[in-house]
């Protein structure tokens, strides 16, 4: 066995789970410590993770790196391997890959200002990068996150958000697809609140994370507003299986040939904008 | 990875029990036939019934039962609905049970004309329903398909359940198997085979040992359109596969 | 490099002696016109003339199957182990095409990050091209794409002139290997009987698709939304078989098995195919190749589109094994013709 075997990117790093909290009915939340040390990963990146005996599923980190010491992972129960780790809890430990893909263009936005828009399971990603900014608030001009969600109680991080919320240096709106009898919030899809948001189309960056049906409406409504396509910013969902650009899965019908685990998961819209799916 | 939760570690291993329905018994033989295996299953599991083998009988739950065959009458579906309350997991196991298997032609006849021929004229004495598969009657959680049963597939099956993850057949052509076996190709050999349309899973078992596939695992769920390309290339007719199909897949149409 | 004889009485010395330091592998009829490429000890088991074997040689590079680690998850912490395991192989009698098939997947696995499952297996393989003097059937598009002429990916290159073989040269291994043997070197007469074979095929081997290859680029990135693709979408059988007997395709899978103590088992990697419905699909259910139409325009585009930007060149080496094992009678030079005719 060669050291090019062991230390290959299959290797597989241990790593513990520290906390743990159901969020919703199909959405739990890991704080997950590596033995190793720092996960090392910038907003936007994802790891795989292995449950030994099981497989492999890409999960997008949803901690800032200026989190140190573990990250964080927002798993929805989807599939065989997603179901299966909601019976885990702190103590267990599983097998992380990565980090893998091309993180949010932070140099890029440093000095710009920021307009969020997340859809769902999609403020998973985008939180890594929110709290990021929040962190170094002083790097960026004006931060807008717009949050859309089916139901209130599919609300992801509500604690949290509710810190935002307060916050004097984020704008933060919240609209629900149905609402619930003790919601006094928007009603209405998450598009309905980007005409309100003021936007400089010379120096703002919009970063949309949603589930693939969300980005062609709120992608609109962005254009409407001047935005520039490369001012676009968007996390496209595959299936990664190797995160090496090689196993095929997360190919993007593009004329480019973009694989979405070692070219993406972020995307400017100018970049991805002639894909057959978004 | 979460370990307290799997039930093997227990000091109890899970009681296992396997049934027979209409079938020829010939999936409970493959088990038998585990040669090696057998002995890694039985450190696994209690076997607490097993016809073909063992002659005691159990009369607590069950957590895993492996039912083999189709349903044929009214006893039958009674039986079947009774092991299904005392076992928390069940299996389909075997083309009969998961598919209806060739038990299945019976539902291409009136069922009188079937009773006649088969008891005589006093068939009205004996009970008889159109074949149903297994979960026609009760609701299973795990399948196997094939006539008989894949061994290997048996294997990863009852891992899976002692696991309480789930199992899903393949749903690819056996082709997608068997060119990786690096099979001449039947219909290269001028026979007509069923792999295009059956369900992979069995690593074309059949034509490794020099046989057609007989489409024992059942169609895949999204076939080819149009078939006419498919067996156009060997100057075949649509029908001669579908009355192929027949042999194992007639309960696919459901119970007349 | 030096150009060395081998008499075709020789052969089976040949193939015996080189039997004794590593395991040697080349194509053997199965009937049916069909071939594979098999351990042989002796050149009579050896099918000289033969059309494309059923797989490729890439079972060598990237088996079918291919464990990768192994682990034990009987105690809280996992415990895992890289999995590597790979003999000396010679592959003999490789085709043009299947050399090229080669080099391809050599690119793929070199690039970075580097699979070294890959590179470690394949400087294993000793390899000994094979020339085809004519075509092997109908279905090969080998001069379409340029690879009717060895280009090189080989240790060794044996022509076919009759009586004897002449080998050509290609790497110090290789040269070391005909010196161990003592094979003599071709003589003048030799090579001028080599350039007559090369220049003779010039006339056998044609443009098989009346296509400018240099115009496929062009073609594909008008044809997106053809009509074509639909068509293929309507006939395919999502069977797989074009993308395993491709030569070039290295799409795979990678799935834990756990064994029956439910505490230890195994990371293995399979080979996968673009063709099959769940390829692309997401665990929330979003599958984004949905029609089969999507996905064999997705395998051509992965032939003649998308590796030339990245590699430079077509990934499809004319070997028409696609072709060949089509239930469906999806038929690869017809395919390119009717989207060259589209795009007019």
């Amino acid at each position: 066995m060669t050291e090019e075997i062991k230390n290959s990117n299959w290797k597989l790093r241990k790593g513990q789970i520290i906390a743990a909290k159901q969020m919703t009915a199909t959405e739990k939340w890991f704080d997950i410590k590596l033995e190793d040390g720092d996960l090392d990963h910038e907003p936007g990146q994802f790891v795989q993770v292995e449950l030994y005996g099981i497989g492999e599923a890409p999960i997008s980190v949803c901690s800032s790196p200026t989190k140190r010491g573990s990250f964080e992972l927002t798993v929805r129960a989807a599939g065989r391997l997603t179901k299966h780790m909601h019976s885990m809890g702190v103590g267990d430990w599983l097998g992380i890959r990565g980090p893998f893909g091309k993180p949010f263009p932070v140099k890029l936005m440093t000095g710009n200002d920021l307009l969020f828009v997340a859809g769902g399971l999609g403020i998973a990603p985008l939180r890594s990068l929110i709290n990021y900014v929040i962190d170094n608030r002083r790097e960026f001009g004006k931060v807008d996150i717009l949050l859309g969600c089916k139901t209130p109680t599919d609300m992801l991080f509500g604690d949290e958000i509710k810190t935002w919320e307060k916050r004097l240096d984020v704008n933060f709106s919240c609209t629900v697809d149905r609402t619930a009898p003790d919601w006094k919030g928007n009603v209405g899809l998450i598009t309905s609140l980007i005409p309100g948001v003021t936007i400089n189309p010379e120096k703002t960056f919009g970063v949309v994370v949603g589930p693939p049906i969300m980005y062609k409406f709120v992608i609109a409504e962005l254009l409407k507003k001047n935005l520039p396509e490369r001012q676009i910013i968007l996390s496209l969902e595959r299936h990664m299986k190797c995160g090496m650009g090689k196993c095929g899965h997360c190919q993007i019908d593009h004329p480019k040939n973009y694989y979405c685990c070692k070219d993406g998961p972020t995307f400017t819209y100018e970049e991805v904008k002639e894909s057959k799916k978004l | 990875m979460k370990t307290e939760k799997q039930p093997v570690k227990t000091a109890a291993k899970p009681k296992v029990a396997f049934f027979d329905f209409a079938c020829c018994e010939g999936c409970q033989l493959q088990i038998t036939n585990f040669g090696e295996l057998l002995l890694d299953v039985l450190g696994a599991v209690d076997v607490v019934e097993f016809r073909e083998a063992i002659s005691e009988k159990w009369d607590g739950d069950y957590d895993v039962v492996f039912i083999e065959g189709s349903i044929g009458d009214h006893h039958a579906e009674e039986r079947l609905k009774k092991i299904r309350a005392r076992a928390k997991v069940l299996i389909a196991y075997g083309s009969c049970a998961t598919t209806g298997g060739v038990n299945g032609m019976k539902n291409s006849f009136e069922l009188d004309e079937i009773r006649q021929s088969v008891y005589g004229k006093d068939y009205k004495l004996f009970d008889s329903t159109p074949t149903k598969r297994v979960d026609q009657v009760v609701k299973v959680d795990y399948y196997i398909n094939g006539c008989p049963i894949y061994i290997p597939e048996l294997v990863e099956v009852l891992k899976c359940a002692l696991r309480g993850l789930p199992y899903s057949v393949p749903d690819n052509p056996v082709c997608a198997e068997c060119k990786l076996n690096e099979n001449v190709c039947m219909y290269e050999r001028g026979l007509a085979c069923l792999g295009p349309w059956t369900k992979a899973g069995c690593n074309s078992w059949c034509v490794n040992n020099g046989n057609i596939c007989y489409g024992c695992r059942g169609e895949v769920t999204n076939p080819a359109k149009n078939a006419n390309d498919v067996i156009g290339k060997y100057n075949l007719k649509p029908e001669l596969i579908k009355a192929k199909f027949d042999m194992y897949n007639k309960c696919k149409e459901g119970v007349k | 490099m030096n150009y060395h004889i081998l008499k075709k009485t020789e052969l089976d010395g040949f193939v015996k002696k080189l039997a004794k330091t590593m395991k040697v592998c080349a194509p053997v009829a199965k009937g049916h016109n069909n071939f594979a490429f098999e351990e042989v000890t002796s050149a009579g088991e050896i099918a000289l003339s033969y059309i494309p074997t059923i797989l490729p040689p890439k079972k060598y590079f990237m088996p079918p199957r291919e464990k990768m680690l192994d682990f034990d998850i009987s105690e809280g912490k996992p415990k895992d182990t890289a999995s590597f395991d790979s003999e000396k192989i010679a592959l003999f009698g490789v085709h043009t095409c299947d050399l090229a098939g080669i080099q391809c997947l050599n690119m793929v696995f070199s690039e970075k990050p580097r699979d070294y499952n890959y590179i470690l297996r394949k400087e294993n393989v000793f390899i000994i091209g094979l020339e085809c003097n004519g075509y092997c059937d109908t279905h090969a598009s080998c001069a379409l794409v340029g690879n009717h002429y060895p280009n090189g990916g080989y240790d060794l290159f044996f022509t076919d002139l009759g009586e004897k073989f002449i080998i050509h040269v290609g790497t110090q291994k290789g040269e070391e290997l005909v010196e161990g043997m003592g094979l003599e070197k071709a003589s003048p007469a030799d090579l001028s009987a080599l350039d007559k074979v090369r220049e003779g095929k010039k006339k056998t081997f044609q443009n098989e698709i009346g296509v400018d290859p240099k115009s496929l680029p062009a073609i594909f990135a008008k044809g997106v939304d053809s009509k074509v693709w639909t068509d293929l979408g309507a006939k395919c059988v999502s069977c797989g078989n074009c993308t395993n007997v491709c030569p070039t395709c290295y799409c795979f899978d990678m799935a834990d098995t756990i064994n029956l103590d439910l505490k230890t088992g195994s990371r293995n990697r399979t080979w996968d195919s673009c063709q099959f419905e769940t390829f692309a699909t997401v665990a929330g259910g979003e599958n984004f190749r949905e029609e089969r139409g999507a996905r064999q325009r997705h395998r051509f585009y992965r032939k003649f589109k998308y590796p030339l930007d990245k590699f430079y060149r077509a990934f499809c080496t004319g070997c028409g094994r696609c072709t060949r094992t089509c239930m469906a009678k999806i038929n690869l030079k017809d395919t390119l013709r009717a989207l060259a005719a589209e795009s007019k």
